[in-house]
């Protein structure tokens, strides 16, 4: 797969789904490439969850959930952004540093190659998940 | 008797706390990560109802309170309390949900099918004993896997009813900000209040609360009869912006669980069918369920005074209510001291002073 096939919603969503440690792993092998970093905010927060009710079309709150976030800027102009559900810090600081080194076109190729590895891993996951149920199904018949 | 306070007592208290603890057994990261990873749906319940999607910190509740759902719900919600809310997600809406539990008791042909997926309905209600084996484990069985996946995606069977005629078209919105969505949590309650309130409190609500007040309108105190029109068990992306560049992308998937439940109407209704409709964090049937009874039931002008929303919504809050009914083993002393003179008057005033009363005989009791 190429770079230019992921968009940033796709890579971010990517990032955000795969397991914490093998991307802060490749976060840490490219800090020394991403010139000075500036953490302009890591924490955790909530996010407000809204859901549509299918009775009347009333869109509500469903409830709120925790995520961490993380907010950078390398090279003094270049941010880069993410926010995972979860409190883990690093793992939203370590996307965060990825999605500035894609906006910047540090290591792109190595960055999208892990991407795509994790949608790679992703798509079979959630594809075993749906055979899974899909040998649910059930034909009901009435007497 | 003169003013009583409570006062003292540091050290037993200090002790009490450790006995609970030594009676309780010791909390391990392992035993919090298992009971995460082993009690989802009880993981699901005190986030749904703790308002905080975070199966970590949920399970780390029940772990610290000994499985007291109450006080794991309460740990929750004051936890939240420490958070700030930092963004708004995308509204989600059940055609874009991963739905791995998709059924219908109103039509057996529904578009899409009907998807069993994860459930033990149709399953022995028999314990294992044969699991306190130490050489038993459970969940080792192979599956036998469709060679073609299920869809992502189903259509709402509603959008069938309505192409039918047999459902009221959805009224128009209009957009909406997220940050202008009616909160529960932030803004003052008043009845009747807007249907995002409800739905909200319905979503963060006691389950036995909902289920209780469901129950007794399925038994004959409500004015339906009801039939699940659909319900679903589901992922839902936490989709947000990136708040540089605008695009959007999924944060992770949260576990969400909605029910519909179906109901003809007079002529009231144009002789067509009417919805009741609740929808909850985590997996939770029985509360979607008799959550959408009760929003059914919240519509009507004539309900049950205690299926009205003010009865419903003020009765069903977890936190407040089993905050309140514990709030009474906690000493009272000056109020007691209070009844205690009146009636000592009124017994020195009116009957000449104390007199012990024999107790009843059993005979007595009998009749």
């Amino acid at each position: 797969m190429s770079a230019t096939q992921f968009s940033q919603s796709d890579y971010l969503t990517i990032l955000t789904h795969a397991p914490a440690d093998p991307v802060k792993l490749l976060a840490d092998e490219l800090i020394p490439a991403l010139g000075e970093i500036a953490v302009l905010v890591n924490r955790t927060g909530l996010v407000m969850l809204p859901y549509t009710d299918t009775a009347q079309g009333t869109i509500f709150h469903l409830g709120e959930v925790l995520v961490s976030e993380a907010h950078v800027r390398i090279g003094g102009e270049v941010e880069g952004y993410a926010l995972c559900m979860g409190r883990d810090l690093e793992q939203s600081l370590a996307i965060a540093l990825l999605d500035a080194a894609i906006t910047a076109g540090i290591k792109t190729d190595r960055i999208m190659a892990f991407v795509a590895e994790q949608a790679q891993l992703q798509t079979e996951a959630d594809r075993e998940l749906l055979q899974k149920v899909e040998s649910t199904r059930v034909e009901m018949e009435t007497f | 008797m003169g003013y009583v306070a409570a006062k003292g007592g540091e050290e037993a208290i200090q002790q009490a706390e450790k006995l609970f603890h030594a009676l309780n057994g010791k909390v391990t990261r392992e035993f919090v990560e298992s009971i995460r990873e082993n009690m989802p749906y009880l993981v699901d319940r005190v986030m749904a109802e703790g308002s905080v999607y975070a199966p970590e910190l949920a399970a780390l509740a029940l772990a610290q309170s000994g499985g007291d759902l109450y006080e794991a719900v309460l740990l929750l919600r004051a936890y939240r309390t420490t958070q700030p809310r930092i963004a708004y997600a995308e509204p989600v809406s059940q055609e874009q949900l991963l739905t791995v539990r998709r059924i219908s008791a109103a039509f057996k042909d529904i578009p899409g099918g009907q998807i069993l997926g994860p459930t033990l309905d149709y399953s022995h209600h028999i314990l294992n004993v044969g699991l306190l084996d130490e050489t038993n484990v459970s969940g080792e069985e192979e599956m036998d896997i469709a060679e073609e996946p299920a869809p992502r995606t189903y259509p709402p069977v509603t959008d069938w009813q309505r192409d039918q005629g047999l459902m009221a078209e959805l009224p128009a919105q209009d957009p909406v900000e997220a940050a202008d969505i009616p909160d529960v949590t932030r803004d003052a309650v008043a009845f009747p209040g807007p249907r995002a309130h409800r739905l909200q409190a319905l979503a963060r609500a006691d389950t036995g609360g909902v289920l209780a007040l469901g129950y007794a309108s399925m038994r004959g105190y409500g004015l339906i009869h009801p039939t699940v029109n659909e319900l679903r068990l589901a992922y839902a992306e936490v989709e947000v912006k990136h708040p540089v560049t605008g695009a959007v992308f999924s944060a992770g998937r949260a576990r969400v669980s909605q029910a519909e439940v179906v109901t003809q109407f007079g002529a009231s209704s144009g002789h067509q069918f009417e919805l009741g409709f609740a929808a909850t964090m985590g997996w939770n049937e029985v509360k979607t369920i008799a959550g959408s009874m009760l929003d059914m039931e919240m519509n009507s002008a004539n309900a049950h005074p205690a299926h009205t929303e003010d009865f419903v919504l003020y009765h069903t809050e977890p936190v407040e209510s089993s905050g309140f009914c514990i709030h009474f083993k906690l000493p009272h002393y000056v109020t007691f001291a209070s009844h205690l003179d009146s009636l000592r008057k009124v017994i020195e005033t009116f009957y000449g002073g104390p007199k012990k009363q024999a107790a009843p005989q059993p005979e007595e009791v009998k009749s």
